[in-house]
């Protein structure tokens, strides 16, 4: 809702902070969460479904692990453990089993899992909203008075260290550079001497622990509750914008997705940002479907 | 050559035939017998429920043209469903239009959004395609949600629809809906039948079993993909006018992307590339959650939360999609299948020596 009497494109100081604040959150719950959906496209051509579901479950397990022992870091504990288990779960009882099936199953089986994780947000959690709130030390104040608590400021510094994580392990590890070869060739990749199995089942297991990440952080920001699941669709979204097959791409999706988002909220009409991922997906669909960053031959043209 | 007529073809023409086994025909009189015995002593709510199923039905058959035939996968059914219910809307509350004009225009207006929805097949397959229906999906519930909301101040909790009038015939009351269901759905079903094995069902097979190649042999791909989503559009949105009007009642809050999903839970669970199978799925998923509220009547009273038994109504389902496409990808209508093979080589177990066959 913009106040009454203000020009709608003029952001008065405090408001640009904020502005500019907002949307740098944004952006790191949803580049974690494309990265996330691009390294599965990546690793095994399977676009999850479920990203949103995930993240959701992933930050109730967060807030939960932090209400049973009361304190963050065994929350974080509880985080990381629900990723391995998790990830390692969906690949080797799923999706290992149908390599070699008709495209559509591993899709619909990752629906699958996110109608039941959404089951278990109202069985295990009733479905309740909550914030996640760590008990760190209050907001900094910004110019203008707008907040930014610690909260947020360890989001950002969270995700610029899983990028630059995720980039020197593709880089500079052995297993990184094996990863490659898999999303590459996962045929060949296994004739030369590498473990696939491994390979594909870290896909997922970073992949949850980013989507989580991605959940704790939107958790903090906003609440959990059934309906947050949609993040998921706006992490899509980004992946697509910035191309299904490019990481990098999925940065600058997510802050073309936040930014869309944030400005529609602010200029035009809050209802209308529930539908946008949707409307920047048509467009990104009809005009250039290999997104930004991505590769024209990876598109499976007809 | 009784039994061994089943698996045995001397001609093109036999491997089109619907009812190869000879008990076939008798099965399905007496199912329809059956059928149409089946108001006399039961409950409302037990024929509320059978109706249900039938409008699964007929939204399922369209599904499963598009998908388990066409191959073109699709998580937009919901719009589809909503654009038939939201034609009824318009055309009964504005402009007071009969049923028998109005279900007739919900699937053609169903067939223009299906034509829409059905373009970016051209260019796109596999996951793109998914990804393109499901952003049309929120387009469409869009648009039906602002028309909702300018509706007036009432619509929060719905738009009513009255009861149907075909003639002087009151369609009310459990009962008459399900002959008329009956009706429509065995019309459908066979309509369906034939469709899948005549020359558009087996163009539509060919396109799903690689696209390129049916190309070659000289199908017209456009033409063809376009059909499947027109005919499952317009499945859908009869089954969503017809839903309307059974339930009185139209709400855009009832068309979400997890009754997509519960649709394609259907043809998966019935079996891919099966008309039989699509009803079958229908029932099933359909049923299930009422089957598991019953469920929890047995079960001690503190364990029976609101949430707990709605949670595991909407999980089930997902349960369902996984374990079958792990488990039995070709879903109940292969277990059927099976069950026929069984009894069509009993006593033996074995697989006879054929070698006319595979």
């Amino acid at each position: 809702m913009r106040a009454e009497g203000i020009p709608p494109l003029f952001f008065r100081k405090s408001e640009l902070v904020e502005f500019v604040a907002t949307v740098i959150i944004l952006t790191c719950t949803y580049a974690l969460l494309a990265a996330g959906i691009v390294i599965l496209y990546k690793a095994g051509r399977v676009v999850n479904f479920a990203h949103g579901e995930i993240a959701i479950v992933g930050g109730y397990v967060f807030y939960s692990s932090g209400l049973i022992a009361g304190s963050p870091w065994f929350a974080a504990v509880g985080a990381v453990v629900f990723s391995i288990v998790t990830g390692a779960f969906i690949y080797a009882a799923m999706m290992r089993r149908v390599v070699g099936e008709p495209f559509y199953v591993a899709i619909l089986i990752t629906v699958g899992i996110a109608i039941v994780l959404k089951a278990a947000i109202i069985v295990i959690w009733r479905a309740e909203q909550v914030t996640i709130d760590v008990g760190v030390a209050p907001a900094i104040r910004l110019a203008g008075g707008a907040t930014l608590s610690y909260m947020d400021l360890a989001s950002i510094v969270l995700t610029i260290a899983f990028f630059v994580a995720l980039y020197l392990f593709f880089t500079f590890t052995r297993l990184g550079v094996q990863f490659r070869g898999t999303a590459e060739n996962a045929l060949l990749a296994s004739q030369r001497g590498v473990n696939v199995n491994l390979v594909l089942s870290l896909a997922w297991i970073i992949a949850v622990a980013a989507a989580t990440l991605s959940g704790v952080l939107y958790g903090g920001r906003a609440f959990l509750g059934s309906a947050s699941v949609t993040i998921g669709l706006a992490g899509l979204t980004a992946a697509l914008v910035g191309g299904l097959d490019s990481l990098r791409g999925a940065v600058v999706g997510a802050f073309i997705v936040a930014l869309a988002q944030y400005l529609t909220v602010r200029l035009l009409d809050p209802v209308l940002s529930e539908a946008l991922p949707f409307l920047i997906l048509l467009v990104v669909m009809s005009v250039r479907p290999w997104g930004l960053f991505g590769t024209v031959e990876e598109l499976d043209r007809v | 050559m009784a039994r061994a007529g089943t698996n045995l073809r001397t001609s093109y023409l036999e491997s089109n035939e619907v009812l190869r086994r000879p008990y076939q025909k008798l099965l399905i009189a007496l199912i329809l017998a059956a059928a149409l015995m089946l108001p006399f002593g039961s409950s409302d709510y037990f024929m509320h429920l059978i109706n249900l199923c039938f409008l699964a039905c007929i939204g399922a058959l369209g599904l499963m043209i598009l998908t388990g035939f066409c191959g073109q996968i699709s998580l937009g059914h919901a719009a589809f469903l909503a654009i038939g219910a939201f034609t009824t809307v318009i055309l009964t509350v504005h402009v007071k239009m009969p049923f028998l004009v109005v279900v007739p225009a919900a699937a053609v207006s169903g067939a223009i959004v299906g034509f829409l929805v059905g373009l970016p097949s051209l260019r796109f397959r596999g996951v793109y395609l998914a990804i393109s229906t499901l952003a049309m999906h929120y387009a469409i519930v869009f648009l039906c949600t602002t028309y909702q909301a300018n509706f007036g101040a009432s619509a929060s909790a719905g738009i009513t629809i009255a009861d149907p009038v075909i003639g002087s015939l009151r369609l009310r009351g459990e009962h008459a809906w399900y002959y008329f269901l009956l009706a429509l759905v065995t019309l459908f079903t066979v309509g369906c039948v034939n469709l899948v094995r005549t020359r558009p069902g087996r163009a539509w097979m060919a396109i799903r079993d690689r696209d390129i190649a049916a190309e070659a042999l000289g199908i017209n791909l456009t033409r063809y993909k376009l059909a499947a989503f027109m005919l499952s559009a317009m499945l859908a949105s009869v089954s969503g006018s017809l839903a309307a009007y059974y339930s009185n009642v139209v709400t855009v809050e009832g068309y979400t992307l997890d009754l997509a999903v519960i649709y394609v839970a259907m043809i998966i669970v019935g079996g891919m590339g099966s008309v039989l199978g699509g009803l079958l799925g229908a029932i099933f998923i359909t049923l299930l959650p009422y089957a598991i509220d019953s469920l929890f009547e047995f079960l001690p009273r503190a364990w029976r939360f609101g949430s707990t038994v709605f949670g595991m109504q909407v999980g089930a389902v997902g349960v369902c999609i996984i374990l079958f496409l792990l488990f039995e990808p070709k879903g109940l209508a292969e277990i059927w299948r099976r069950t026929e093979t069984y009894f069509d080589r009993w006593p033996f177990r074995y697989r006879p020596l054929d070698t006319t066959r595979r």
